[in-house]
């Protein structure tokens, strides 16, 4: 197995929202440069929780977070923002826009953040994602997958490494999340480490690694690159990384 | 670039909403530049009032509520009448040591009256004064001399011809009269006056023999002979008050007062600077009062936009956790918002600055009857203040915008 170096390495990361409420118990997990990574699992048990850690929006209560080379722990707002422009391409559920400003302004914004507006190439990475046509108009003026696909543009405009997507279909049908799923592959195919939160299982299948959360915790990790769970297994007790555990099961 | 694009765009969408801040910080703006205009103005007006006044001692009745109303600036209503015999005003050239010092003096006795040429109607004050009246001097005998307002008021401006002392049909109009009732010298008015008591009208015909401009309260009377304003309000043989010219570059013009106190004991004397003084008092109190309000005034318009930014905020924070979601720092978004109180604030002030002209022209002409005029210079003031207003009132809802957690945005909130 050819796997490059870790991009995300997770130790021991807890994560508290309150005294009652452990979204996340003591998770272990490195996922390496070029990997797709499903997250799967039942609602409530700490999926969103895991890739906000990821991107730096939040921080956990205890553990570390090494994303991209960079130890989020102890990074200040200003610094995890700095640190979010450059590393990690965010694509949400909601199409989440900025109502008042049309699909390039939405591109550019994001540009402007990163320190260089060029309008265009935040025209051509519309045009990549088939909205070449409807670089003026204003989310409310454009479909769900359109808008979704305004948001993965803008994930992408600053060449980040790694994209993270929290159900980016799950508002989409059936054609439109297909459109949107080739996107991702190919970014994938570029060479990009991507975590993608889903709860459909063909998407989840897409990747090499599918990993299940339940109540906070990793309950399975499995490696997709061969069909045989205890051959994975094996594989993996003798590279040992010391993220993964439990045993790969379908 | 972009970010102007950005503040416009949003702005544009909360079209509503902005125009509430605007006009929160308009209102405390005009009030601002309203009460910076009339107090200027009006300390001005006072100074130089004061600056080329003729005369140096004003004598009233003692205890007479006309006490504030020193020609030119009239306070306070007359609530109890009283008057100076004219016969007695010879007294004041006979004083004890300082007769020769007395240059002139002029009695005045004022009503306010009804004004008509041809169609149009002002009210206005009639004052009846010597203008220039013989007498036989006092202090040396068989002389003659003569007093009247054209020997002590050397600032008045008269255009067309003087009034003689014994002209019975004629008028000297102040310049803004004239210009109100558009009229032209030889031009006829009619003036009446309603006796409060009898409630009588006693009308009279005059002709307007000239105009005069002093820069004054002057400029919005009419000036008759002491004869005829006597006649036309009944009051025979009284005066208001008598402007007395002293020379005094080493007498105090306080000892010339008290011989003339003593003399004539039912009247007092006050000396200009004592009026200068009392005026101040009022200008302060009354500077105090205007401070008072604008500051009300501007902490309602600082609240009012706390509150309508603090409501943006709350509306936008799905926006802000976005922005901040994809990489923008506090700063920037500190930025967005500051920018749009920056452009409320100097909005607010141009117009509160405008809107305050007409405010400070109102009460101008309301309640000191003389026109204003708009100072440029407080313009600059009215912004910059209305400006720290918004930028200061926006801090509690900037605050509450970089508080928002990025979080909520995948938490879809
Ligand atoms: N801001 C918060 N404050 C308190 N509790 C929270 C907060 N966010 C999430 N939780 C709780 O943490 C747990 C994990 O939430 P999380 O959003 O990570 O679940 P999820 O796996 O993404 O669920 P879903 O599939 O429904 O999106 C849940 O019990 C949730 O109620
Ligand atoms: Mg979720």
């Amino acid at each position: 197995m050819m796997m490059g170096k870790p991009k995300i390495i997770l130790k021991s990361v807890t994560k508290y929202y309150d005294a009652y409420t452990c979204a996340l118990s003591n998770i272990d997990l490195t996922i390496s440069e070029g990997e797709w990574v499903s997250i799967i699992g039942p609602s409530g048990s700490g999926k969103t929780t895991l890739l906000n850690m990821m991107s730096g929006l939040d921080t956990p209560t205890s553990g570390t977070i090494n994303i991209n080379g960079t130890d989020l722990t102890g990074l200040g707002q200003k610094m995890l923002a700095k640190f979010r422009r450059e590393n990690v391409g965010l694509i949400f559920q909601q199409h989440h826009l900025i109502p008042y400003l049309d699909a390039l302004e939405n591109v550019m914004t994001a540009q402007y953040f990163h320190g260089k507006v060029d309008r265009e190439i935040a025209r051509e990475a519309l045009e990549r994602m088939g909205l070449g046509q409807r670089l003026k108009h204003r989310p409310a003026q454009l479909s769900g997958g359109e808008q979704q696909r305004v948001c993965i543009a803008r994930a992408l405009i600053n060449d980040p490494e790694i994209i993270l997507a929290d159900e980016p279909t799950g508002n989409l049908d059936m054609k439109n999340g297909e459109i949107v799923m080739g996107i991702i592959k190919q970014l994938v195919d570029e060479g990009r480490t991507l975590v993608i939160v889903t709860h459909n299982m063909d998407i989840a299948k897409q990747g090499r690694r599918t990993i299940q959360l339940v109540d906070g915790k990793i309950s399975t990790d499995s490696s997709r690159q061969t069909h045989n769970p205890l051959e994975t297994s094996v594989g993996r007790k003798a590279n040992s990384p010391p993220t993964s555990t439990g045993s790969a099961r379908r | 670039m972009m970010f102007l694009r950005i503040v416009a765009r949003s702005f544009n969408r909360r079209r509503p909403r902005i125009a509430v801040a605007v006009i929160a910080v308009l209102m405390g703006a005009s009030m601002t530049s309203g009460l910076l205009t009339v107090s200027t103005g009006i300390e001005d007006k006072l100074a130089k009032e004061f600056r080329r006044f003729g005369s140096n001692i004003l004598v009233i009745p003692r205890s007479d509520t006309i006490e504030l109303g020193f020609p030119g600036i009239s306070f306070g209503s007359v609530s109890e009448q009283r008057y100076i015999d004219e016969s007695d005003l010879w007294k004041i050239k006979k004083i004890d040591e300082w007769s020769a010092n007395v240059l002139g003096f002029a009695p005045m006795l004022y009503q306010v009256v009804q004004v008509e040429h041809e169609g149009n109607v002002q009210r206005a004050v009639l004052t009846g004064t010597y203008f220039d009246r013989a007498f036989p001097d006092l202090t040396k005998a068989g002389e003659i001399w003569s007093t009247g307002i054209k020997k002590i008021a050397s600032y008045w401006n008269v255009e067309g011809n003087w009034i003689e002392d014994d002209d019975n049909g004629s008028v000297l109009a102040g310049v803004s009269v004239a210009e109100k009732l558009k009229l032209k010298l030889g031009d006829s008015i009619y003036v009446s006056y309603e006796n409060p008591e009898t409630k009588s009208t006693t009308t009279e015909q005059l002709s307007v023999a000239g105009t005069v401009s002093t820069g004054g309260s002057e400029d919005s009377q009419l000036f008759v002979p002491l004869s005829v304003a006597q006649r036309i309000s009944g009051r025979l043989g009284k005066v208001h008050s008598v402007q007395v010219s002293a020379l005094c570059v080493e007498c105090p013009a306080e000892l010339i007062g008290a011989e003339i106190e003593k003399k004539l004991p039912y009247t007092q004397a006050k000396t200009v600077k004592q009026l200068v003084r009392a005026e101040e008092m009022i200008m302060d109190q009354l500077g105090q009062m205007m401070l008072l309000i604008t500051v009300v005034a501007l902490v309602a318009s600082g609240t009012t936009v706390t509150t309508t930014m603090m409501t943006t905020v709350m509306e936008r924070r799905r926006e802000i956790g976005l922005m901040k979601s994809i990489g923008a720092e506090n700063s920037t978004i500190a930025s967005i918002f500051l920018a749009e109180a920056v452009i409320v604030g100097v909005t607010g002030g141009f117009l509160g600055y405008g809107l305050g002209n007409v405010l400070a022209q109102h009460i101008a002409e309301s309640v000191f009857s003389a026109p204003i005029t708009p100072l440029l210079t407080i313009l600059p003031v009215t912004v910059g203040i209305s400006l720290s207003v918004a930028v200061l009132a926006s801090t509690l809802p900037v605050r509450r915008a970089i508080r928002i957690d990025p979080a909520i945005v995948l938490r879809g909130e």
